[in-house]
């Protein structure tokens, strides 16, 4: 490797990062964030099979999840101008990738639900609750650790995914691996270090999955000294 | 007390109840028994409203209505007054055994913590689960979850307790400490509706005996009578079977 090279990479290994941290990062936690909340919400209509809302619900999945994600970017940052409605680059990018993820998240909450035997909430309607205090209280709290695994997968892809941001103007970190490749005529190598640096977030999440899915298994008090059931321990 | 009548109820066309009158008066412990698929489960679940019943009328003390279209403020008021323990137990699993207990004191009817704690230890003793209150019930065997599910049906203090055949998801030598519990809650003259297929307990515990057989009441009647003396042909035979042990 000449020393030219070397000199390029060892420079633009911050110009890369800091986007990366102070972008890619913001960008994937906000359009996560937005695409937990649509996705329980849808959800919880389907489930809750509120006639109207759940085929509004099924009609929003459709569109989202049967259109590619670069097109409903370019639909939110290039389209919607067109009829009034003008957005920065970045919050038209958190809102495609919420709204987009929100469609899948949606899926992944519902089965989770469904996960949950009938017999937790025929007993909780038999001590007195109601729908929605069954589902705040017993089938949700249940429902989140079954769903836990396939959320952090959709995060970890929506973490790669937001390097479509740079087809709307997002300076973030792949956009600057773009342009110093540009400049410096190394795409070879200026591509691998972006490829190198998402791979370094990519291995902070699943760390985080990991340690996270360690808390969320019930708390088991006094398991050692009751382990005579002879059941194992809950994975879940 | 309770009282339904006439009950019908189908399962994608197949009749499942053909016209059932049962009832229960306070005090009472009734054992309904018969072969598999007889109805026995479905009248329970019928009588609580996890299923809709096609025909029939419920009467709770004051309250009478047509059951296929009971509003559901008024199921749930109906099952504020029952009790209902569950063949799979059914605990909640992300609760310990206390919790568990808890839950239908506090969310459910808004009593005080310090109240309801109260109850839900008194209740936990009397199952003999005081000692494993803060277990959740993965860690608990079969027979310690039904207990906990006793004692979580009992804490509100409900009219009556309906019990869908509470030891059959049970290894044999744990039915003994969840029958115990039963009988010890009988003779405090809880009301209590037992579907079971324990023969011993229905002629020991049980004042009164319902025999069914697809879908309808064979025979009915005191329990020390209706051992001694089956009237029908048909009940003569499922007891000879039954009862040769």
């Amino acid at each position: 490797m000449s020393n030219r090279l070397v000199e390029i990479l060892v420079s633009s290994f911050m110009k890369i990062l800091i986007p990366g941290i102070k972008v890619t990062i913001p960008l994937t936690l906000l359009s996560f964030a937005l695409s937990l909340v649509i996705g329980l919400f849808l959800a919880l209509v389907q489930v809750a099979k509120i006639k109207g809302i759940r085929e509004l619900a099924r009609f929003y999945i459709w569109i989202f999840r049967g259109t590619p994600l670069i097109v409903q970017l370019f639909i939110m940052f290039f389209g919607l101008p067109s009829i009034g409605i003008t957005l920065d680059a970045f919050p038209a990018a958190v809102l495609a990738f919420g709204m987009n993820l929100g469609a899948y998240n949606a899926e992944v909450f519902r089965s989770a639900i469904l996960a949950i035997p009938t017999g937790q909430m025929e007993a909780a309607y038999m001590i007195g609750l109601d729908y929605p205090q069954t589902m705040c209280r017993v089938i949700l709290p249940q429902s989140f650790p079954v769903a836990f695994p396939n959320l952090f997968n959709n995060l970890i892809s929506l973490l790669k995914d937001t390097s479509l941001a740079s087809s709307i103007t997002v300076i973030e970190l792949f956009t600057s691996a773009q342009q110093i490749a540009a400049r410096t005529y190394e795409p070879f190598a200026l591509y691998l270090e972006a490829a190198l640096i998402y791979l370094i977030f990519s291995t902070f999440l699943t760390w985080l999955q990991r340690w996270l899915e360690e808390k969320l298994v019930w708390r088991s008090k006094g398991f050692e000294e009751q382990n005579n059931t002879g059941r194992a321990k809950p994975i879940v | 007390m309770l009282e339904v009548k006439n009950i019908h109820k189908s399962f994608a066309g197949v009749p499942v109840l053909k016209g059932i009158d049962f009832k229960v008066e306070k005090g009472e412990v009734v054992a309904i028994i018969g072969p598999s698929g007889s109805g026995k489960t479905t009248l329970l679940r019928c009588i609580s409203f996890l299923e809709k019943a096609d025909d029939g009328r419920i009467i709770f003390d004051e309250y009478e209505h047509e059951m296929k279209n009971v509003s559901r403020h008024d199921i749930k008021k109906l099952r504020m007054q029952m009790g209902f323990v569950f063949q799979s137990f059914n605990l909640f699993r992300n609760m310990t055994a206390f919790q568990n207990v808890m839950e239908g004191l506090t969310t459910a009817r808004g009593m005080e913590k310090e109240k309801a704690k109260k109850i839900a230890d008194a209740v936990l003793e009397k199952v003999g689960m005081s000692e494993r209150a803060d277990y959740y019930p993965d860690e608990l065997s079969g027979g310690q979850q039904q207990r906990v599910a006793i004692a979580r049906a009992i804490a509100p203090g409900p009219q009556v307790i309906l019990f869908d055949e509470p030891t059959s998801a049970l290894d044999p030598e744990l039915t003994g400490e969840v029958l115990d519990v039963m009988k010890k809650l009988a003779s405090e003259g809880t009301t209590m509706v037992v579907v079971t297929h324990e023969m011993s307990f229905a002629r020991e515990v049980a004042s009164r005996v319902v025999f069914m057989e697809g879908g309808v009441v064979v025979e009915e009647g005191k329990s020390k009578e209706f051992f001694a003396n089956p009237k029908e042909e048909r009940t003569k035979q499922f007891l000879k079977r039954t009862m040769r042990n």
